[in-house]
């Protein structure tokens, strides 16, 4: 045993001498040029091959025709993935060289991808202004943008209508004062169990908790692109998220499947989430529920999420890819696409006409839109965020001091470090 | 160990005798009906969400998401099963996912019990470390490989083919492992016999080993099998193209996260994907009980 | 009967590795042979190992020693050598160590649990009954291929504290039954009834085949002699059944230390990072792109491993049944730890 260990040892040692004499990262920016090279006139030709997720990745391949009645010389290649995996499918496609020309990426995957230089900066035939600017915000990773916001999706209050009027409030809390007060009073005379319902820790708590410190004007990085995530103003989120908790308003532990059954049935006044509850409560058969804008604190804020599409370096139809994208975010194109998938347009202008321009409901998720805020596309964002869940959940569940936990979120996230 | 063991008497029980003695041997000296019950209250535990997986695929999707959920269907429907197959290139997905299941399993099968043999009869040069090392590389976490088995897939060129699919998945640690662990059971008179009459160690190998291990390949068999038809991660990485996904990775598609997930499908497709595992494992869970007990007289 | 002549050729692994006769092992030639020989079965699997196992193996064994992050995908020698800051980094990381005791607490209440279980289970089945035998095998096969989604689901509803099954039957007992997925306490017991319930169909496969080598006869003059059941599986199944209990053991220990999918579909590590095992651990630091940690994360995990292996060795190769020297020997060939030179 000892003289097999001793022997692959030596001959790791020897390896690994050969693999990094030399070596080492002399800059931890993205290598090459960042700045877009120009996209060449005129229609797209040849074959584009396209990534995406889910029911986004099944429906393209009605857009994917429509782009080649347009530019009859072009084809598009989609190949639907799992987002299970997706993640993985584009990390290890990245390191063997194997991408397509396009895929669709998580807004929070950007900061790591692009930090591989595997993608292309965006060229000027998409403009930055076209789209909502938390959605354009989810691009740019230091300074560059990479790729096209796709589509979006912004957080709001789903509150009960008829428990909001047992209880003889407003279902539409616009301060942090009128939220306290109206979650505890569905609560005391609504007949709901529980006044509202938080996102109490674990996986993507980090989403419901940021509107608050972005509403007590708190910021992920400061100017200089530091952390700042013990500054009074995040202390002052968590303790108002906190006090929820603390005052039995809002449950400490929902059993997965449980909240829309909850909500539906009274037992739950309120909650906090994005568009796709709106189908989820339909589908139920349930409709008696009022959606307004997350309160106001110092000023108006909400999470914005979706996803992106970009173009990888190695693309082999790099023109043709940037054709298909500015296709796709031009406003006629975008509202098709939410009748077809209910993804919600990135693009203001899109906003214009049919159901987004008159649905009382979606009306709601356009004016969120307008103040939503994504955090920093930064390549460690996903690992920072876990610590900012984990602490998350020793304030709602086991009563964690506020000031503590956000100086312990600060100092693990700065060991951590952005990555950029 | 025991002296009691070895008693003479063992080999003259009486037929009668036998009987009373074989319901003894299993550790209970109550009636049979006792054990029956028993097993069959377990029966219905381990039975249960696999009865509810097939029941809710016959229900709409708002009577999965329903809570408490409901255990006999309200309203009976086949629009998952009707959807799935629409949807789906079913007929593309099942071919990749049985052409590289049935490779993988002979592959397995061959390699590993010729490997398995040596290891357990042939005293060769380099015997000891070759296992120990085999043996390892059954303990190192397959996620720590993927990235680098990906990019020396890549390299050979290999991605979006079968043969992408199929050979890093050929010749397993397990299965020499298990081969080895039940060819060592068997007698080596057996072997000894064969040489001493001349017999090449293949012509052993295949004549007088393979037919005495019938248990341990159905059991390699079914493991495999059912490994290899429900792999996920390695069918996404290597297929870039939909016509190379297997049917888990063409499934997956229909789970995309807690809140959207489509239950209905996803579950008509678990009920769909696990058909053609249970009939391997019919065919084949017959061979484990047969097996030594009958062919280890000769 | 059959089983009668089984004593002399006893279980399925019963006597691992004799090799050849004395008197072949001393000739030369032949032995020279044999390894020919031997080395010819041993080559496509060999082949395929080397460049599918051992290749990516030394590769992510190279990146453990390194600071490779997801962005160095591209250009992966443009990385700095680290040497083992990768490996005290880990272990000064108290996340780690909690994942590490959620795992410890795992593997060792749910290992000899599954084990008993599972033999217990295949005992029944294999001489308990004879009626509808094959009907059970089948049933207690279900689980395995029982699709994760709705074994989530399932036990979701099961483990539910006002109204689940698990704590409904408790109540019969008095017993108030806890909140299993949501109390930090309980939340690990859960797991690996889970688990339990999850790979004892494997377990029971395999000790079904190994079962088919245990002589009745044996059990018959033990019962004889006056010894009772668990006396008679002490004596007699388990020492027979040794070195498949060993093969179990060993897939067991590997596979519940590399625990994962329940904790992925029921409870996502929490609540309160409660059942936030190393292999989780270790998928996030590859989620997050942290190639360098994680690698070495996963060498930790597999020299825990190792260890546990090792441990089961020593544990089911002693106390054979078989006389002193042959054991001895039986135990150096079977043991990859066993110390030959």
């Amino acid at each position: 045993m000892s003289k097999i260990l001793r022997v692959s040892v030596a001959a790791l040692a020897v390896t690994s001498m050969l693999a990094l004499t030399g070596c080492g990262r002399s800059d931890a920016a993205p290598e090459g040029d960042t700045s877009a090279a120009a996209v060449a006139e005129g229609a797209a030709t040849g074959t584009i091959t396209v990534w995406a997720m889910g029911t986004e990745g099944e429906k393209l391949s009605d857009f994917a025709e429509a782009f080649s009645e347009e530019n009859p010389d072009a084809t598009v290649k989609e190949t639907a993935i799992p987002w299970d995996a997706a993640h993985d499918k584009i990390a290890t496609a990245i390191a063997a060289d194997q991408t397509p020309d396009v895929s669709m990426v998580g807004t929070t995957w950007m900061g790591e991808f692009a930090s591989t230089g595997a993608l292309d900066p965006t060229p000027d035939t998409i403009a930055a202004d076209s789209f909502f600017p938390g959605a354009w915000g989810t691009t740019v990773v230091n300074d560059v943008a990479y790729g096209m916001p796709w589509y979006v999706e912004t957080r709001v209050m789903y509150v009960n209508t008829a428990v909001a009027e047992k209880a003889g409030v407003s279902p539409s809390p616009t301060t942090w004062e009128e939220l306290t007060a109206t979650s505890a009073a569905m609560q005391a005379t609504g007949g709901a169990a529980s006044g509202i319902t938080l996102q109490a820790g674990q996986q993507g708590a980090w989403q419901t908790l940021m509107p608050f410190v972005w509403q007590a004007g708190g910021e992920i990085l400061d100017a200089d692109g530091n952390l700042t995530l013990d500054t009074p103003e995040f202390v002052e989120a968590l303790a108002y998220y906190q006090s929820f908790f603390t005052d039995g308003v809002a449950p400490k532990d929902v059993p997965v499947g449980t909240l829309e059954s909850d909500f539906v049935a009274g037992n739950i006044a309120s909650f906090v989430s994005g568009p796709w509850h709106v189908g989820i409560l339909n589908e139920a058969g349930y409709e008696d529920f009022t959606l307004s804008p997350l309160p106001k604190g110092k000023q108006l804020a909400s999470f914005i999420g979706g996803s992106n599409l970009a173009v990888f370096k190695n693309a082999e139809n790099r023109d043709g890819a940037w054709k298909f994208i500015e296709w796709l975010s031009q406003p006629d194109t975008q509202a098709a696409w939410y009748e077809a998938t209910s993804d919600l347009p990135s693009v203001p202008a899109a906003w214009e006409s049919g159901a987004l321009a008159t649905d009382p409901q979606l009306a709601v998720f356009g004016t969120q839109l307008e103040t939503a805020v994504a955090p920093p596309s930064v390549p460690n964002w996903e690992q920072i965020a876990t610590v900012i869940d984990t602490e998350l959940e020793k304030v709602t569940k086991s009563g964690l001091d506020p000031q503590e936990a956000a100086t312990s979120i600060q100092q693990q996230a700065e060991a951590i470090g952005t990555g950029l | 160990m025991s002296t009691r063991t070895t008693s003479p008497e063992s080999t003259s029980t009486p037929a009668v005798k036998q009987n009373k003695t074989r319901a003894i041997a299993i550790g209970e000296a109550r009636p049979q009906w006792w054990l029956y019950v028993t097993l069959g209250l377990g029966l219905i535990v381990v039975v249960t969400p696999f009865l509810w997986m097939v029941l809710s695929s016959l229900k709409p999707e708002a009577e999965i998401r329903q809570s408490p959920p409901t255990w006999w269907p309200q309203t009976l429907t086949l629009e998952n099963f009707t959807e799935l197959f629409t949807r789906l290139d079913f007929p593309q997905f099942f071919t990749n996912s049985a052409v590289v299941a049935v490779f993988v399993t002979l592959g397995n099968l061959v390699f590993c019990s010729m490997l398995g043999y040596a290891f357990a009869k042939i005293d060769f040069w380099g015997r000891d470390w070759l296992f120990r090392i085999v043996l390892a590389t059954m303990m190192i976490p397959g996620v720590v490989m993927l990235v680098p088995l990906f990019v020396l897939v890549s390299k050979m060129g290999l991605v979006n083919t079968y043969a992408g699919l199929i050979l890093p998945f050929l010749a397993g640690p397990f299965g020499v492992f298990l081969m080895r662990q039940f060819i060592g059971a068997l007698p080596d008179e057996l072997i000894d016999a064969g040489r001493i009459d001349g017999a090449g160690e293949f012509r052993i190998f295949a004549r007088i080993i393979l037919p005495l291990c019938k248990p341990a390949l159905a059991t390699l068999g079914i493991l495999t099998f059912l490994g290899s038809w429900n792999n996920f991660l390695w069918p996404l990485v290597v297929a870039s193209s939909e016509d190379k996904y297997t049917l888990p990775v063409a499934l997956a598609l229909y789970s995309v996260g807690q809140n959207e997930n489509q239950y209905g499908l996803m579950l008509a497709g678990a009920v769909v994907v696990v058909v053609p595992v249970l009939i391997v494992f019919l065919i084949l869970q017959k061979h484990i009980i047969q097996g030594i007990a009958t062919s280890g007289i000769k | 009967m059959s089983t009668t002549i089984l004593p002399k050729s006893p279980a399925p692994a019963q006597q691992p590795a004799r090799g050849a006769t004395p008197a072949i092992r001393r000739s030369t030639p032949l032995r020279r042979r044999r390894s020919l020989a031997a080395w010819g079965f041993a080559a496509p699997f060999v082949l395929l190992f080397l460049v599918f196992t051992a290749w990516p193996v030394i590769s992510s064994l190279l990146m453990s020693v390194t600071d490779i992050k997801s962005r160095d995908l591209r250009d992966p020698f443009n990385v700095n050598f680290v040497g083992i800051d990768n490996f005290s980094a880990v272990l000064s990381d108290p996340l780690f160590w909690q994942a590490a005791r959620n795992t410890g607490y795992f593997v060792v209440v749910g290992v000899p649990l599954v084990m008993f279980v599972s033999l217990m289970i295949a005992m029944a089945l294999n001489t308990g009954i004879t009626r509808l035998s094959g009907f059970f095998r089948v049933g207690y096969f279900m689980p395995v291929v029982t699709s994760i989604v709705a074994v989530a689901v399932v036990w979701r509803f099961l483990l539910k504290e006002d109204n689940g099954i698990i704590n409904l039957a408790l109540g019969w007992f008095g017993i108030d039954g806890p909140n299993w997925l949501g109390d930090p306490n309980w939340s690990m017991p859960a797991m690996i009834m889970m688990a339990v319930w999850r790979s004892m169909g494997t377990l029971i496969v395999i000790f079904l085949a190994g079962l088919q080598g245990v002589p009745a006869s044996l059990h018959e003059a033990a019962a004889l002699d006056g010894a009772n059941a668990a006396q008679r599986l002490r004596l007699i199944t388990v020492p027979i059944m040794r070195p498949t209990l060993l093969f179990g053991a060993v897939l067991t220990g590997i596979g519940y230390l590399q625990f994962f999918e329940e904790p992925f579909v029921m409870t996502n590590g929490g609540p309160l990072n409660s059942t936030l095992s190393v292999s989780f651990y270790i998928y996030r630091q590859f989620g997050f792109g942290n190639y360098g940690i994680a690698s070495a994360m996963s060498y930790l995990l597999f020299f825990a491993i190792v260890l546990l292996t090792l441990l089961q060795f020593r544990l089911l190769s002693e106390r054979d049944p078989r006389p002193r020297k042959k054991a001895r020997k039986a135990s150096t060939t079977t043991a990859p730890e066993g110390s030959t030179r």
